[in-house]
């Protein structure tokens, strides 16, 4: 399919492909509604900009469009917001066909250019406030990291108040008629996205809204899906909304929430975790709360588990490993910011009793704060190793309160 | 041993010389990001605020991937490059922007 150009504003022009077939995205994401590869040109009195390219396989696609626009001794700038395959198929062709062009990148896509493309280019980086010119027209970057890669830009076109925001306000979403208030709705797949791509780091999707707030914006040009020009401050409140940090806990009643999580085959880590959580709960400040994940379906924990401030997780040992459940909720942190909140691992065992080990491994890799070293207490706990279950929980909720942890390694 | 406070997480740990901080991290649970670990990324740059004489001295390496952040970095280190160097010392790290 040979894509279309299309006016976006006065001097910038759509010329990205689009991919109708596509199903499933990046091995995770399903994409119903297909997607497009959204690349753009931008045409000022001394030249031009090419703002990203296109997955390799539409290369085609992306340069008849290009073709269409412009030359290629034209092309003043080539801008990679950030360096993912599916943005960067079709650059190493285009610098063949245009060699006067500045490929302009962001300082933490350095080295991974060098990775993806095992040669070395010629590049200029962009850091937040740097302008580049095209004569009358000005774009000004804004480093705006880990949204979705480490390396992510944006960048601002001041004259058309155009936001490019990289992958930030995308969709999976297929549909030519290309913008918001044309296209069909794509609420589900604007939100998904934000879900699947932007929700695990929240807190650079905060400090990418400040950024963007010094602006004004007409029309937000995003990587995929549909350009936002109805009313690009409607989706940049439902970002500042989905990632606020106010928790509802802390918020309105300045509780810090601890969840403790258990399998129990009999009975035993159940008990430790009854204890586990009176201690959390006796906490002043902190309210605890116990799930049984015999029966719970860990996708509709999501929620819980970002509320929560440490997440104690418990299971028996049962031919060397943690059960399944166990290991499926915290499959679920893949969908959220771990950095930084408290973990900690229990159990019951009989023979080996491996599992606290390898949960709080497991929390460890997550990037969760692991400041009390798991618990495993062999078969049926005795009242003292009840006892030590409590103060367990306690000392938990306790760092989670702010004390400080003193150690020595 | 070195005492290090690692400021956001209120972690107080006292390190053995020649320990590196990626240990203390994972030894600790500090929630200091790390991505390449090798000096590229920039993931775990962290402010010293006090102590940097009792880490190692920046490599090239480090030296060339702080020059890219185009910022003041005065006290920035990548923690993934950092050793404790020193049998004695306070250090007060201050990580995650």
């Amino acid at each position: 399919m040979l894509s279309k150009t299309t006016k976006v504003s006065t001097s910038v022009d759509f010329i990205g492909a689009f991919d109708p077939q596509i199903r499933t995205f990046d091995i995770i994401m399903k994409t119903a509604n297909g997607s497009s590869y959204n690349s753009y040109l931008i045409r000022g009195s001394e030249g031009v900009a090419v703002m990203d390219t296109v997955k390799k396989e539409f290369s085609e696609d992306f340069f008849h469009s290009l073709e269409l626009l412009c030359k290629y001794d034209e092309i003043k700038y080539i801008v990679l917001h950030h360096l993912e395959p599916d943005h960067s198929g079709a650059l190493v062709e285009l610098m063949q066909k245009a060699p006067r062009a500045q490929l302009i990148i962001s300082g933490r896509a350095v080295m991974m250019l060098k990775g993806l493309l095992k040669k070395e280019i010629a590049f200029e980086v962009a850091n937040t406030g740097k302008t580049i010119s095209l004569g009358d027209k000005t774009i000004e970057f804004l480093s705006t990291p880990f949204l979705h890669w480490p390396d992510t830009m944006s960048s601002y076109l001041h004259e058309d108040k155009v936001l490019f925001s990289g992958d930030v306000f995308g969709s999976h979403y297929y549909d030519e008629r290309l913008f918001d208030d044309k296209v069909g709705d794509f609420s589900y797949a604007f939100k998904y996205y934000y879900d699947h791509i932007m929700r695990p780091f929240k807190l650079y999707v905060r400090q990418a809204l400040k950024l963007y707030s010094k602006f004004n914006i007409d029309i937000i040009a995003p990587l995929h899906g549909p350009i936002l020009r109805s009313n690009p401050q409607y989706y940049i409140d439902k970002y500042a909304q989905w990632s606020s940090e106010a928790k509802f806990r802390k918020h309105e009643f300045g509780q810090k929430m601890i969840c403790v999580f258990y399998m129990s085959s009999y009975d035993n880590t159940q008990e430790m975790a009854k204890k586990i959580t009176e201690g959390a709960d006796s906490v002043e400040g902190v309210v605890a709360s116990m799930y049984d994940l015999a029966s719970l379906d860990e996708r509709n924990m999501i929620d819980l588990l970002e509320e929560s401030d440490a997440i104690i997780v418990g299971s028996p040992t049962i031919n060397g490993d943690a059960v399944k459940p166990a290991w499926d909720l915290l499959s679920c942190m893949a969908f959220l910011e771990s950095n930084g909140k408290i973990g900690a691992a229990f159990g019951s065992y009989g023979w080996t009793g491996e599992a606290p080990e390898m949960l709080h491994d497991r929390m460890r890799w997550l990037k969760f704060r692991l400041p009390v070293p798991p618990l495993k207490i062999k078969l049926i706990p005795t009242q003292e190793e009840l006892e030590s279950c409590v103060l367990f929980g306690q000392e938990v909720a306790e760092i989670a309160m702010g004390k400080m942890v003193e150690m020595e390694i | 041993m070195v005492n290090i406070f690692l400021e956001n997480d209120n972690i107080n740990v006292k390190v053995p010389n020649t320990k590196s901080l990626r240990y203390v991290a994972t030894k600790t649970g500090a929630s200091m990001e790390f991505g390449c670990r090798v000096g590229d990324c920039l993931t775990c740059v962290a402010r010293v605020k006090s102590g940097m004489e009792f880490l190692n001295k920046k490599n090239d390496k480090e030296i060339k991937a702080l020059e890219i952040l185009a910022m003041n970095v005065e006290g920035l280190r990548l923690m993934c490059q950092c050793n404790v160097e020193a049998d004695e010392g306070e250090i007060v790290i201050s990580y995650g922007f």
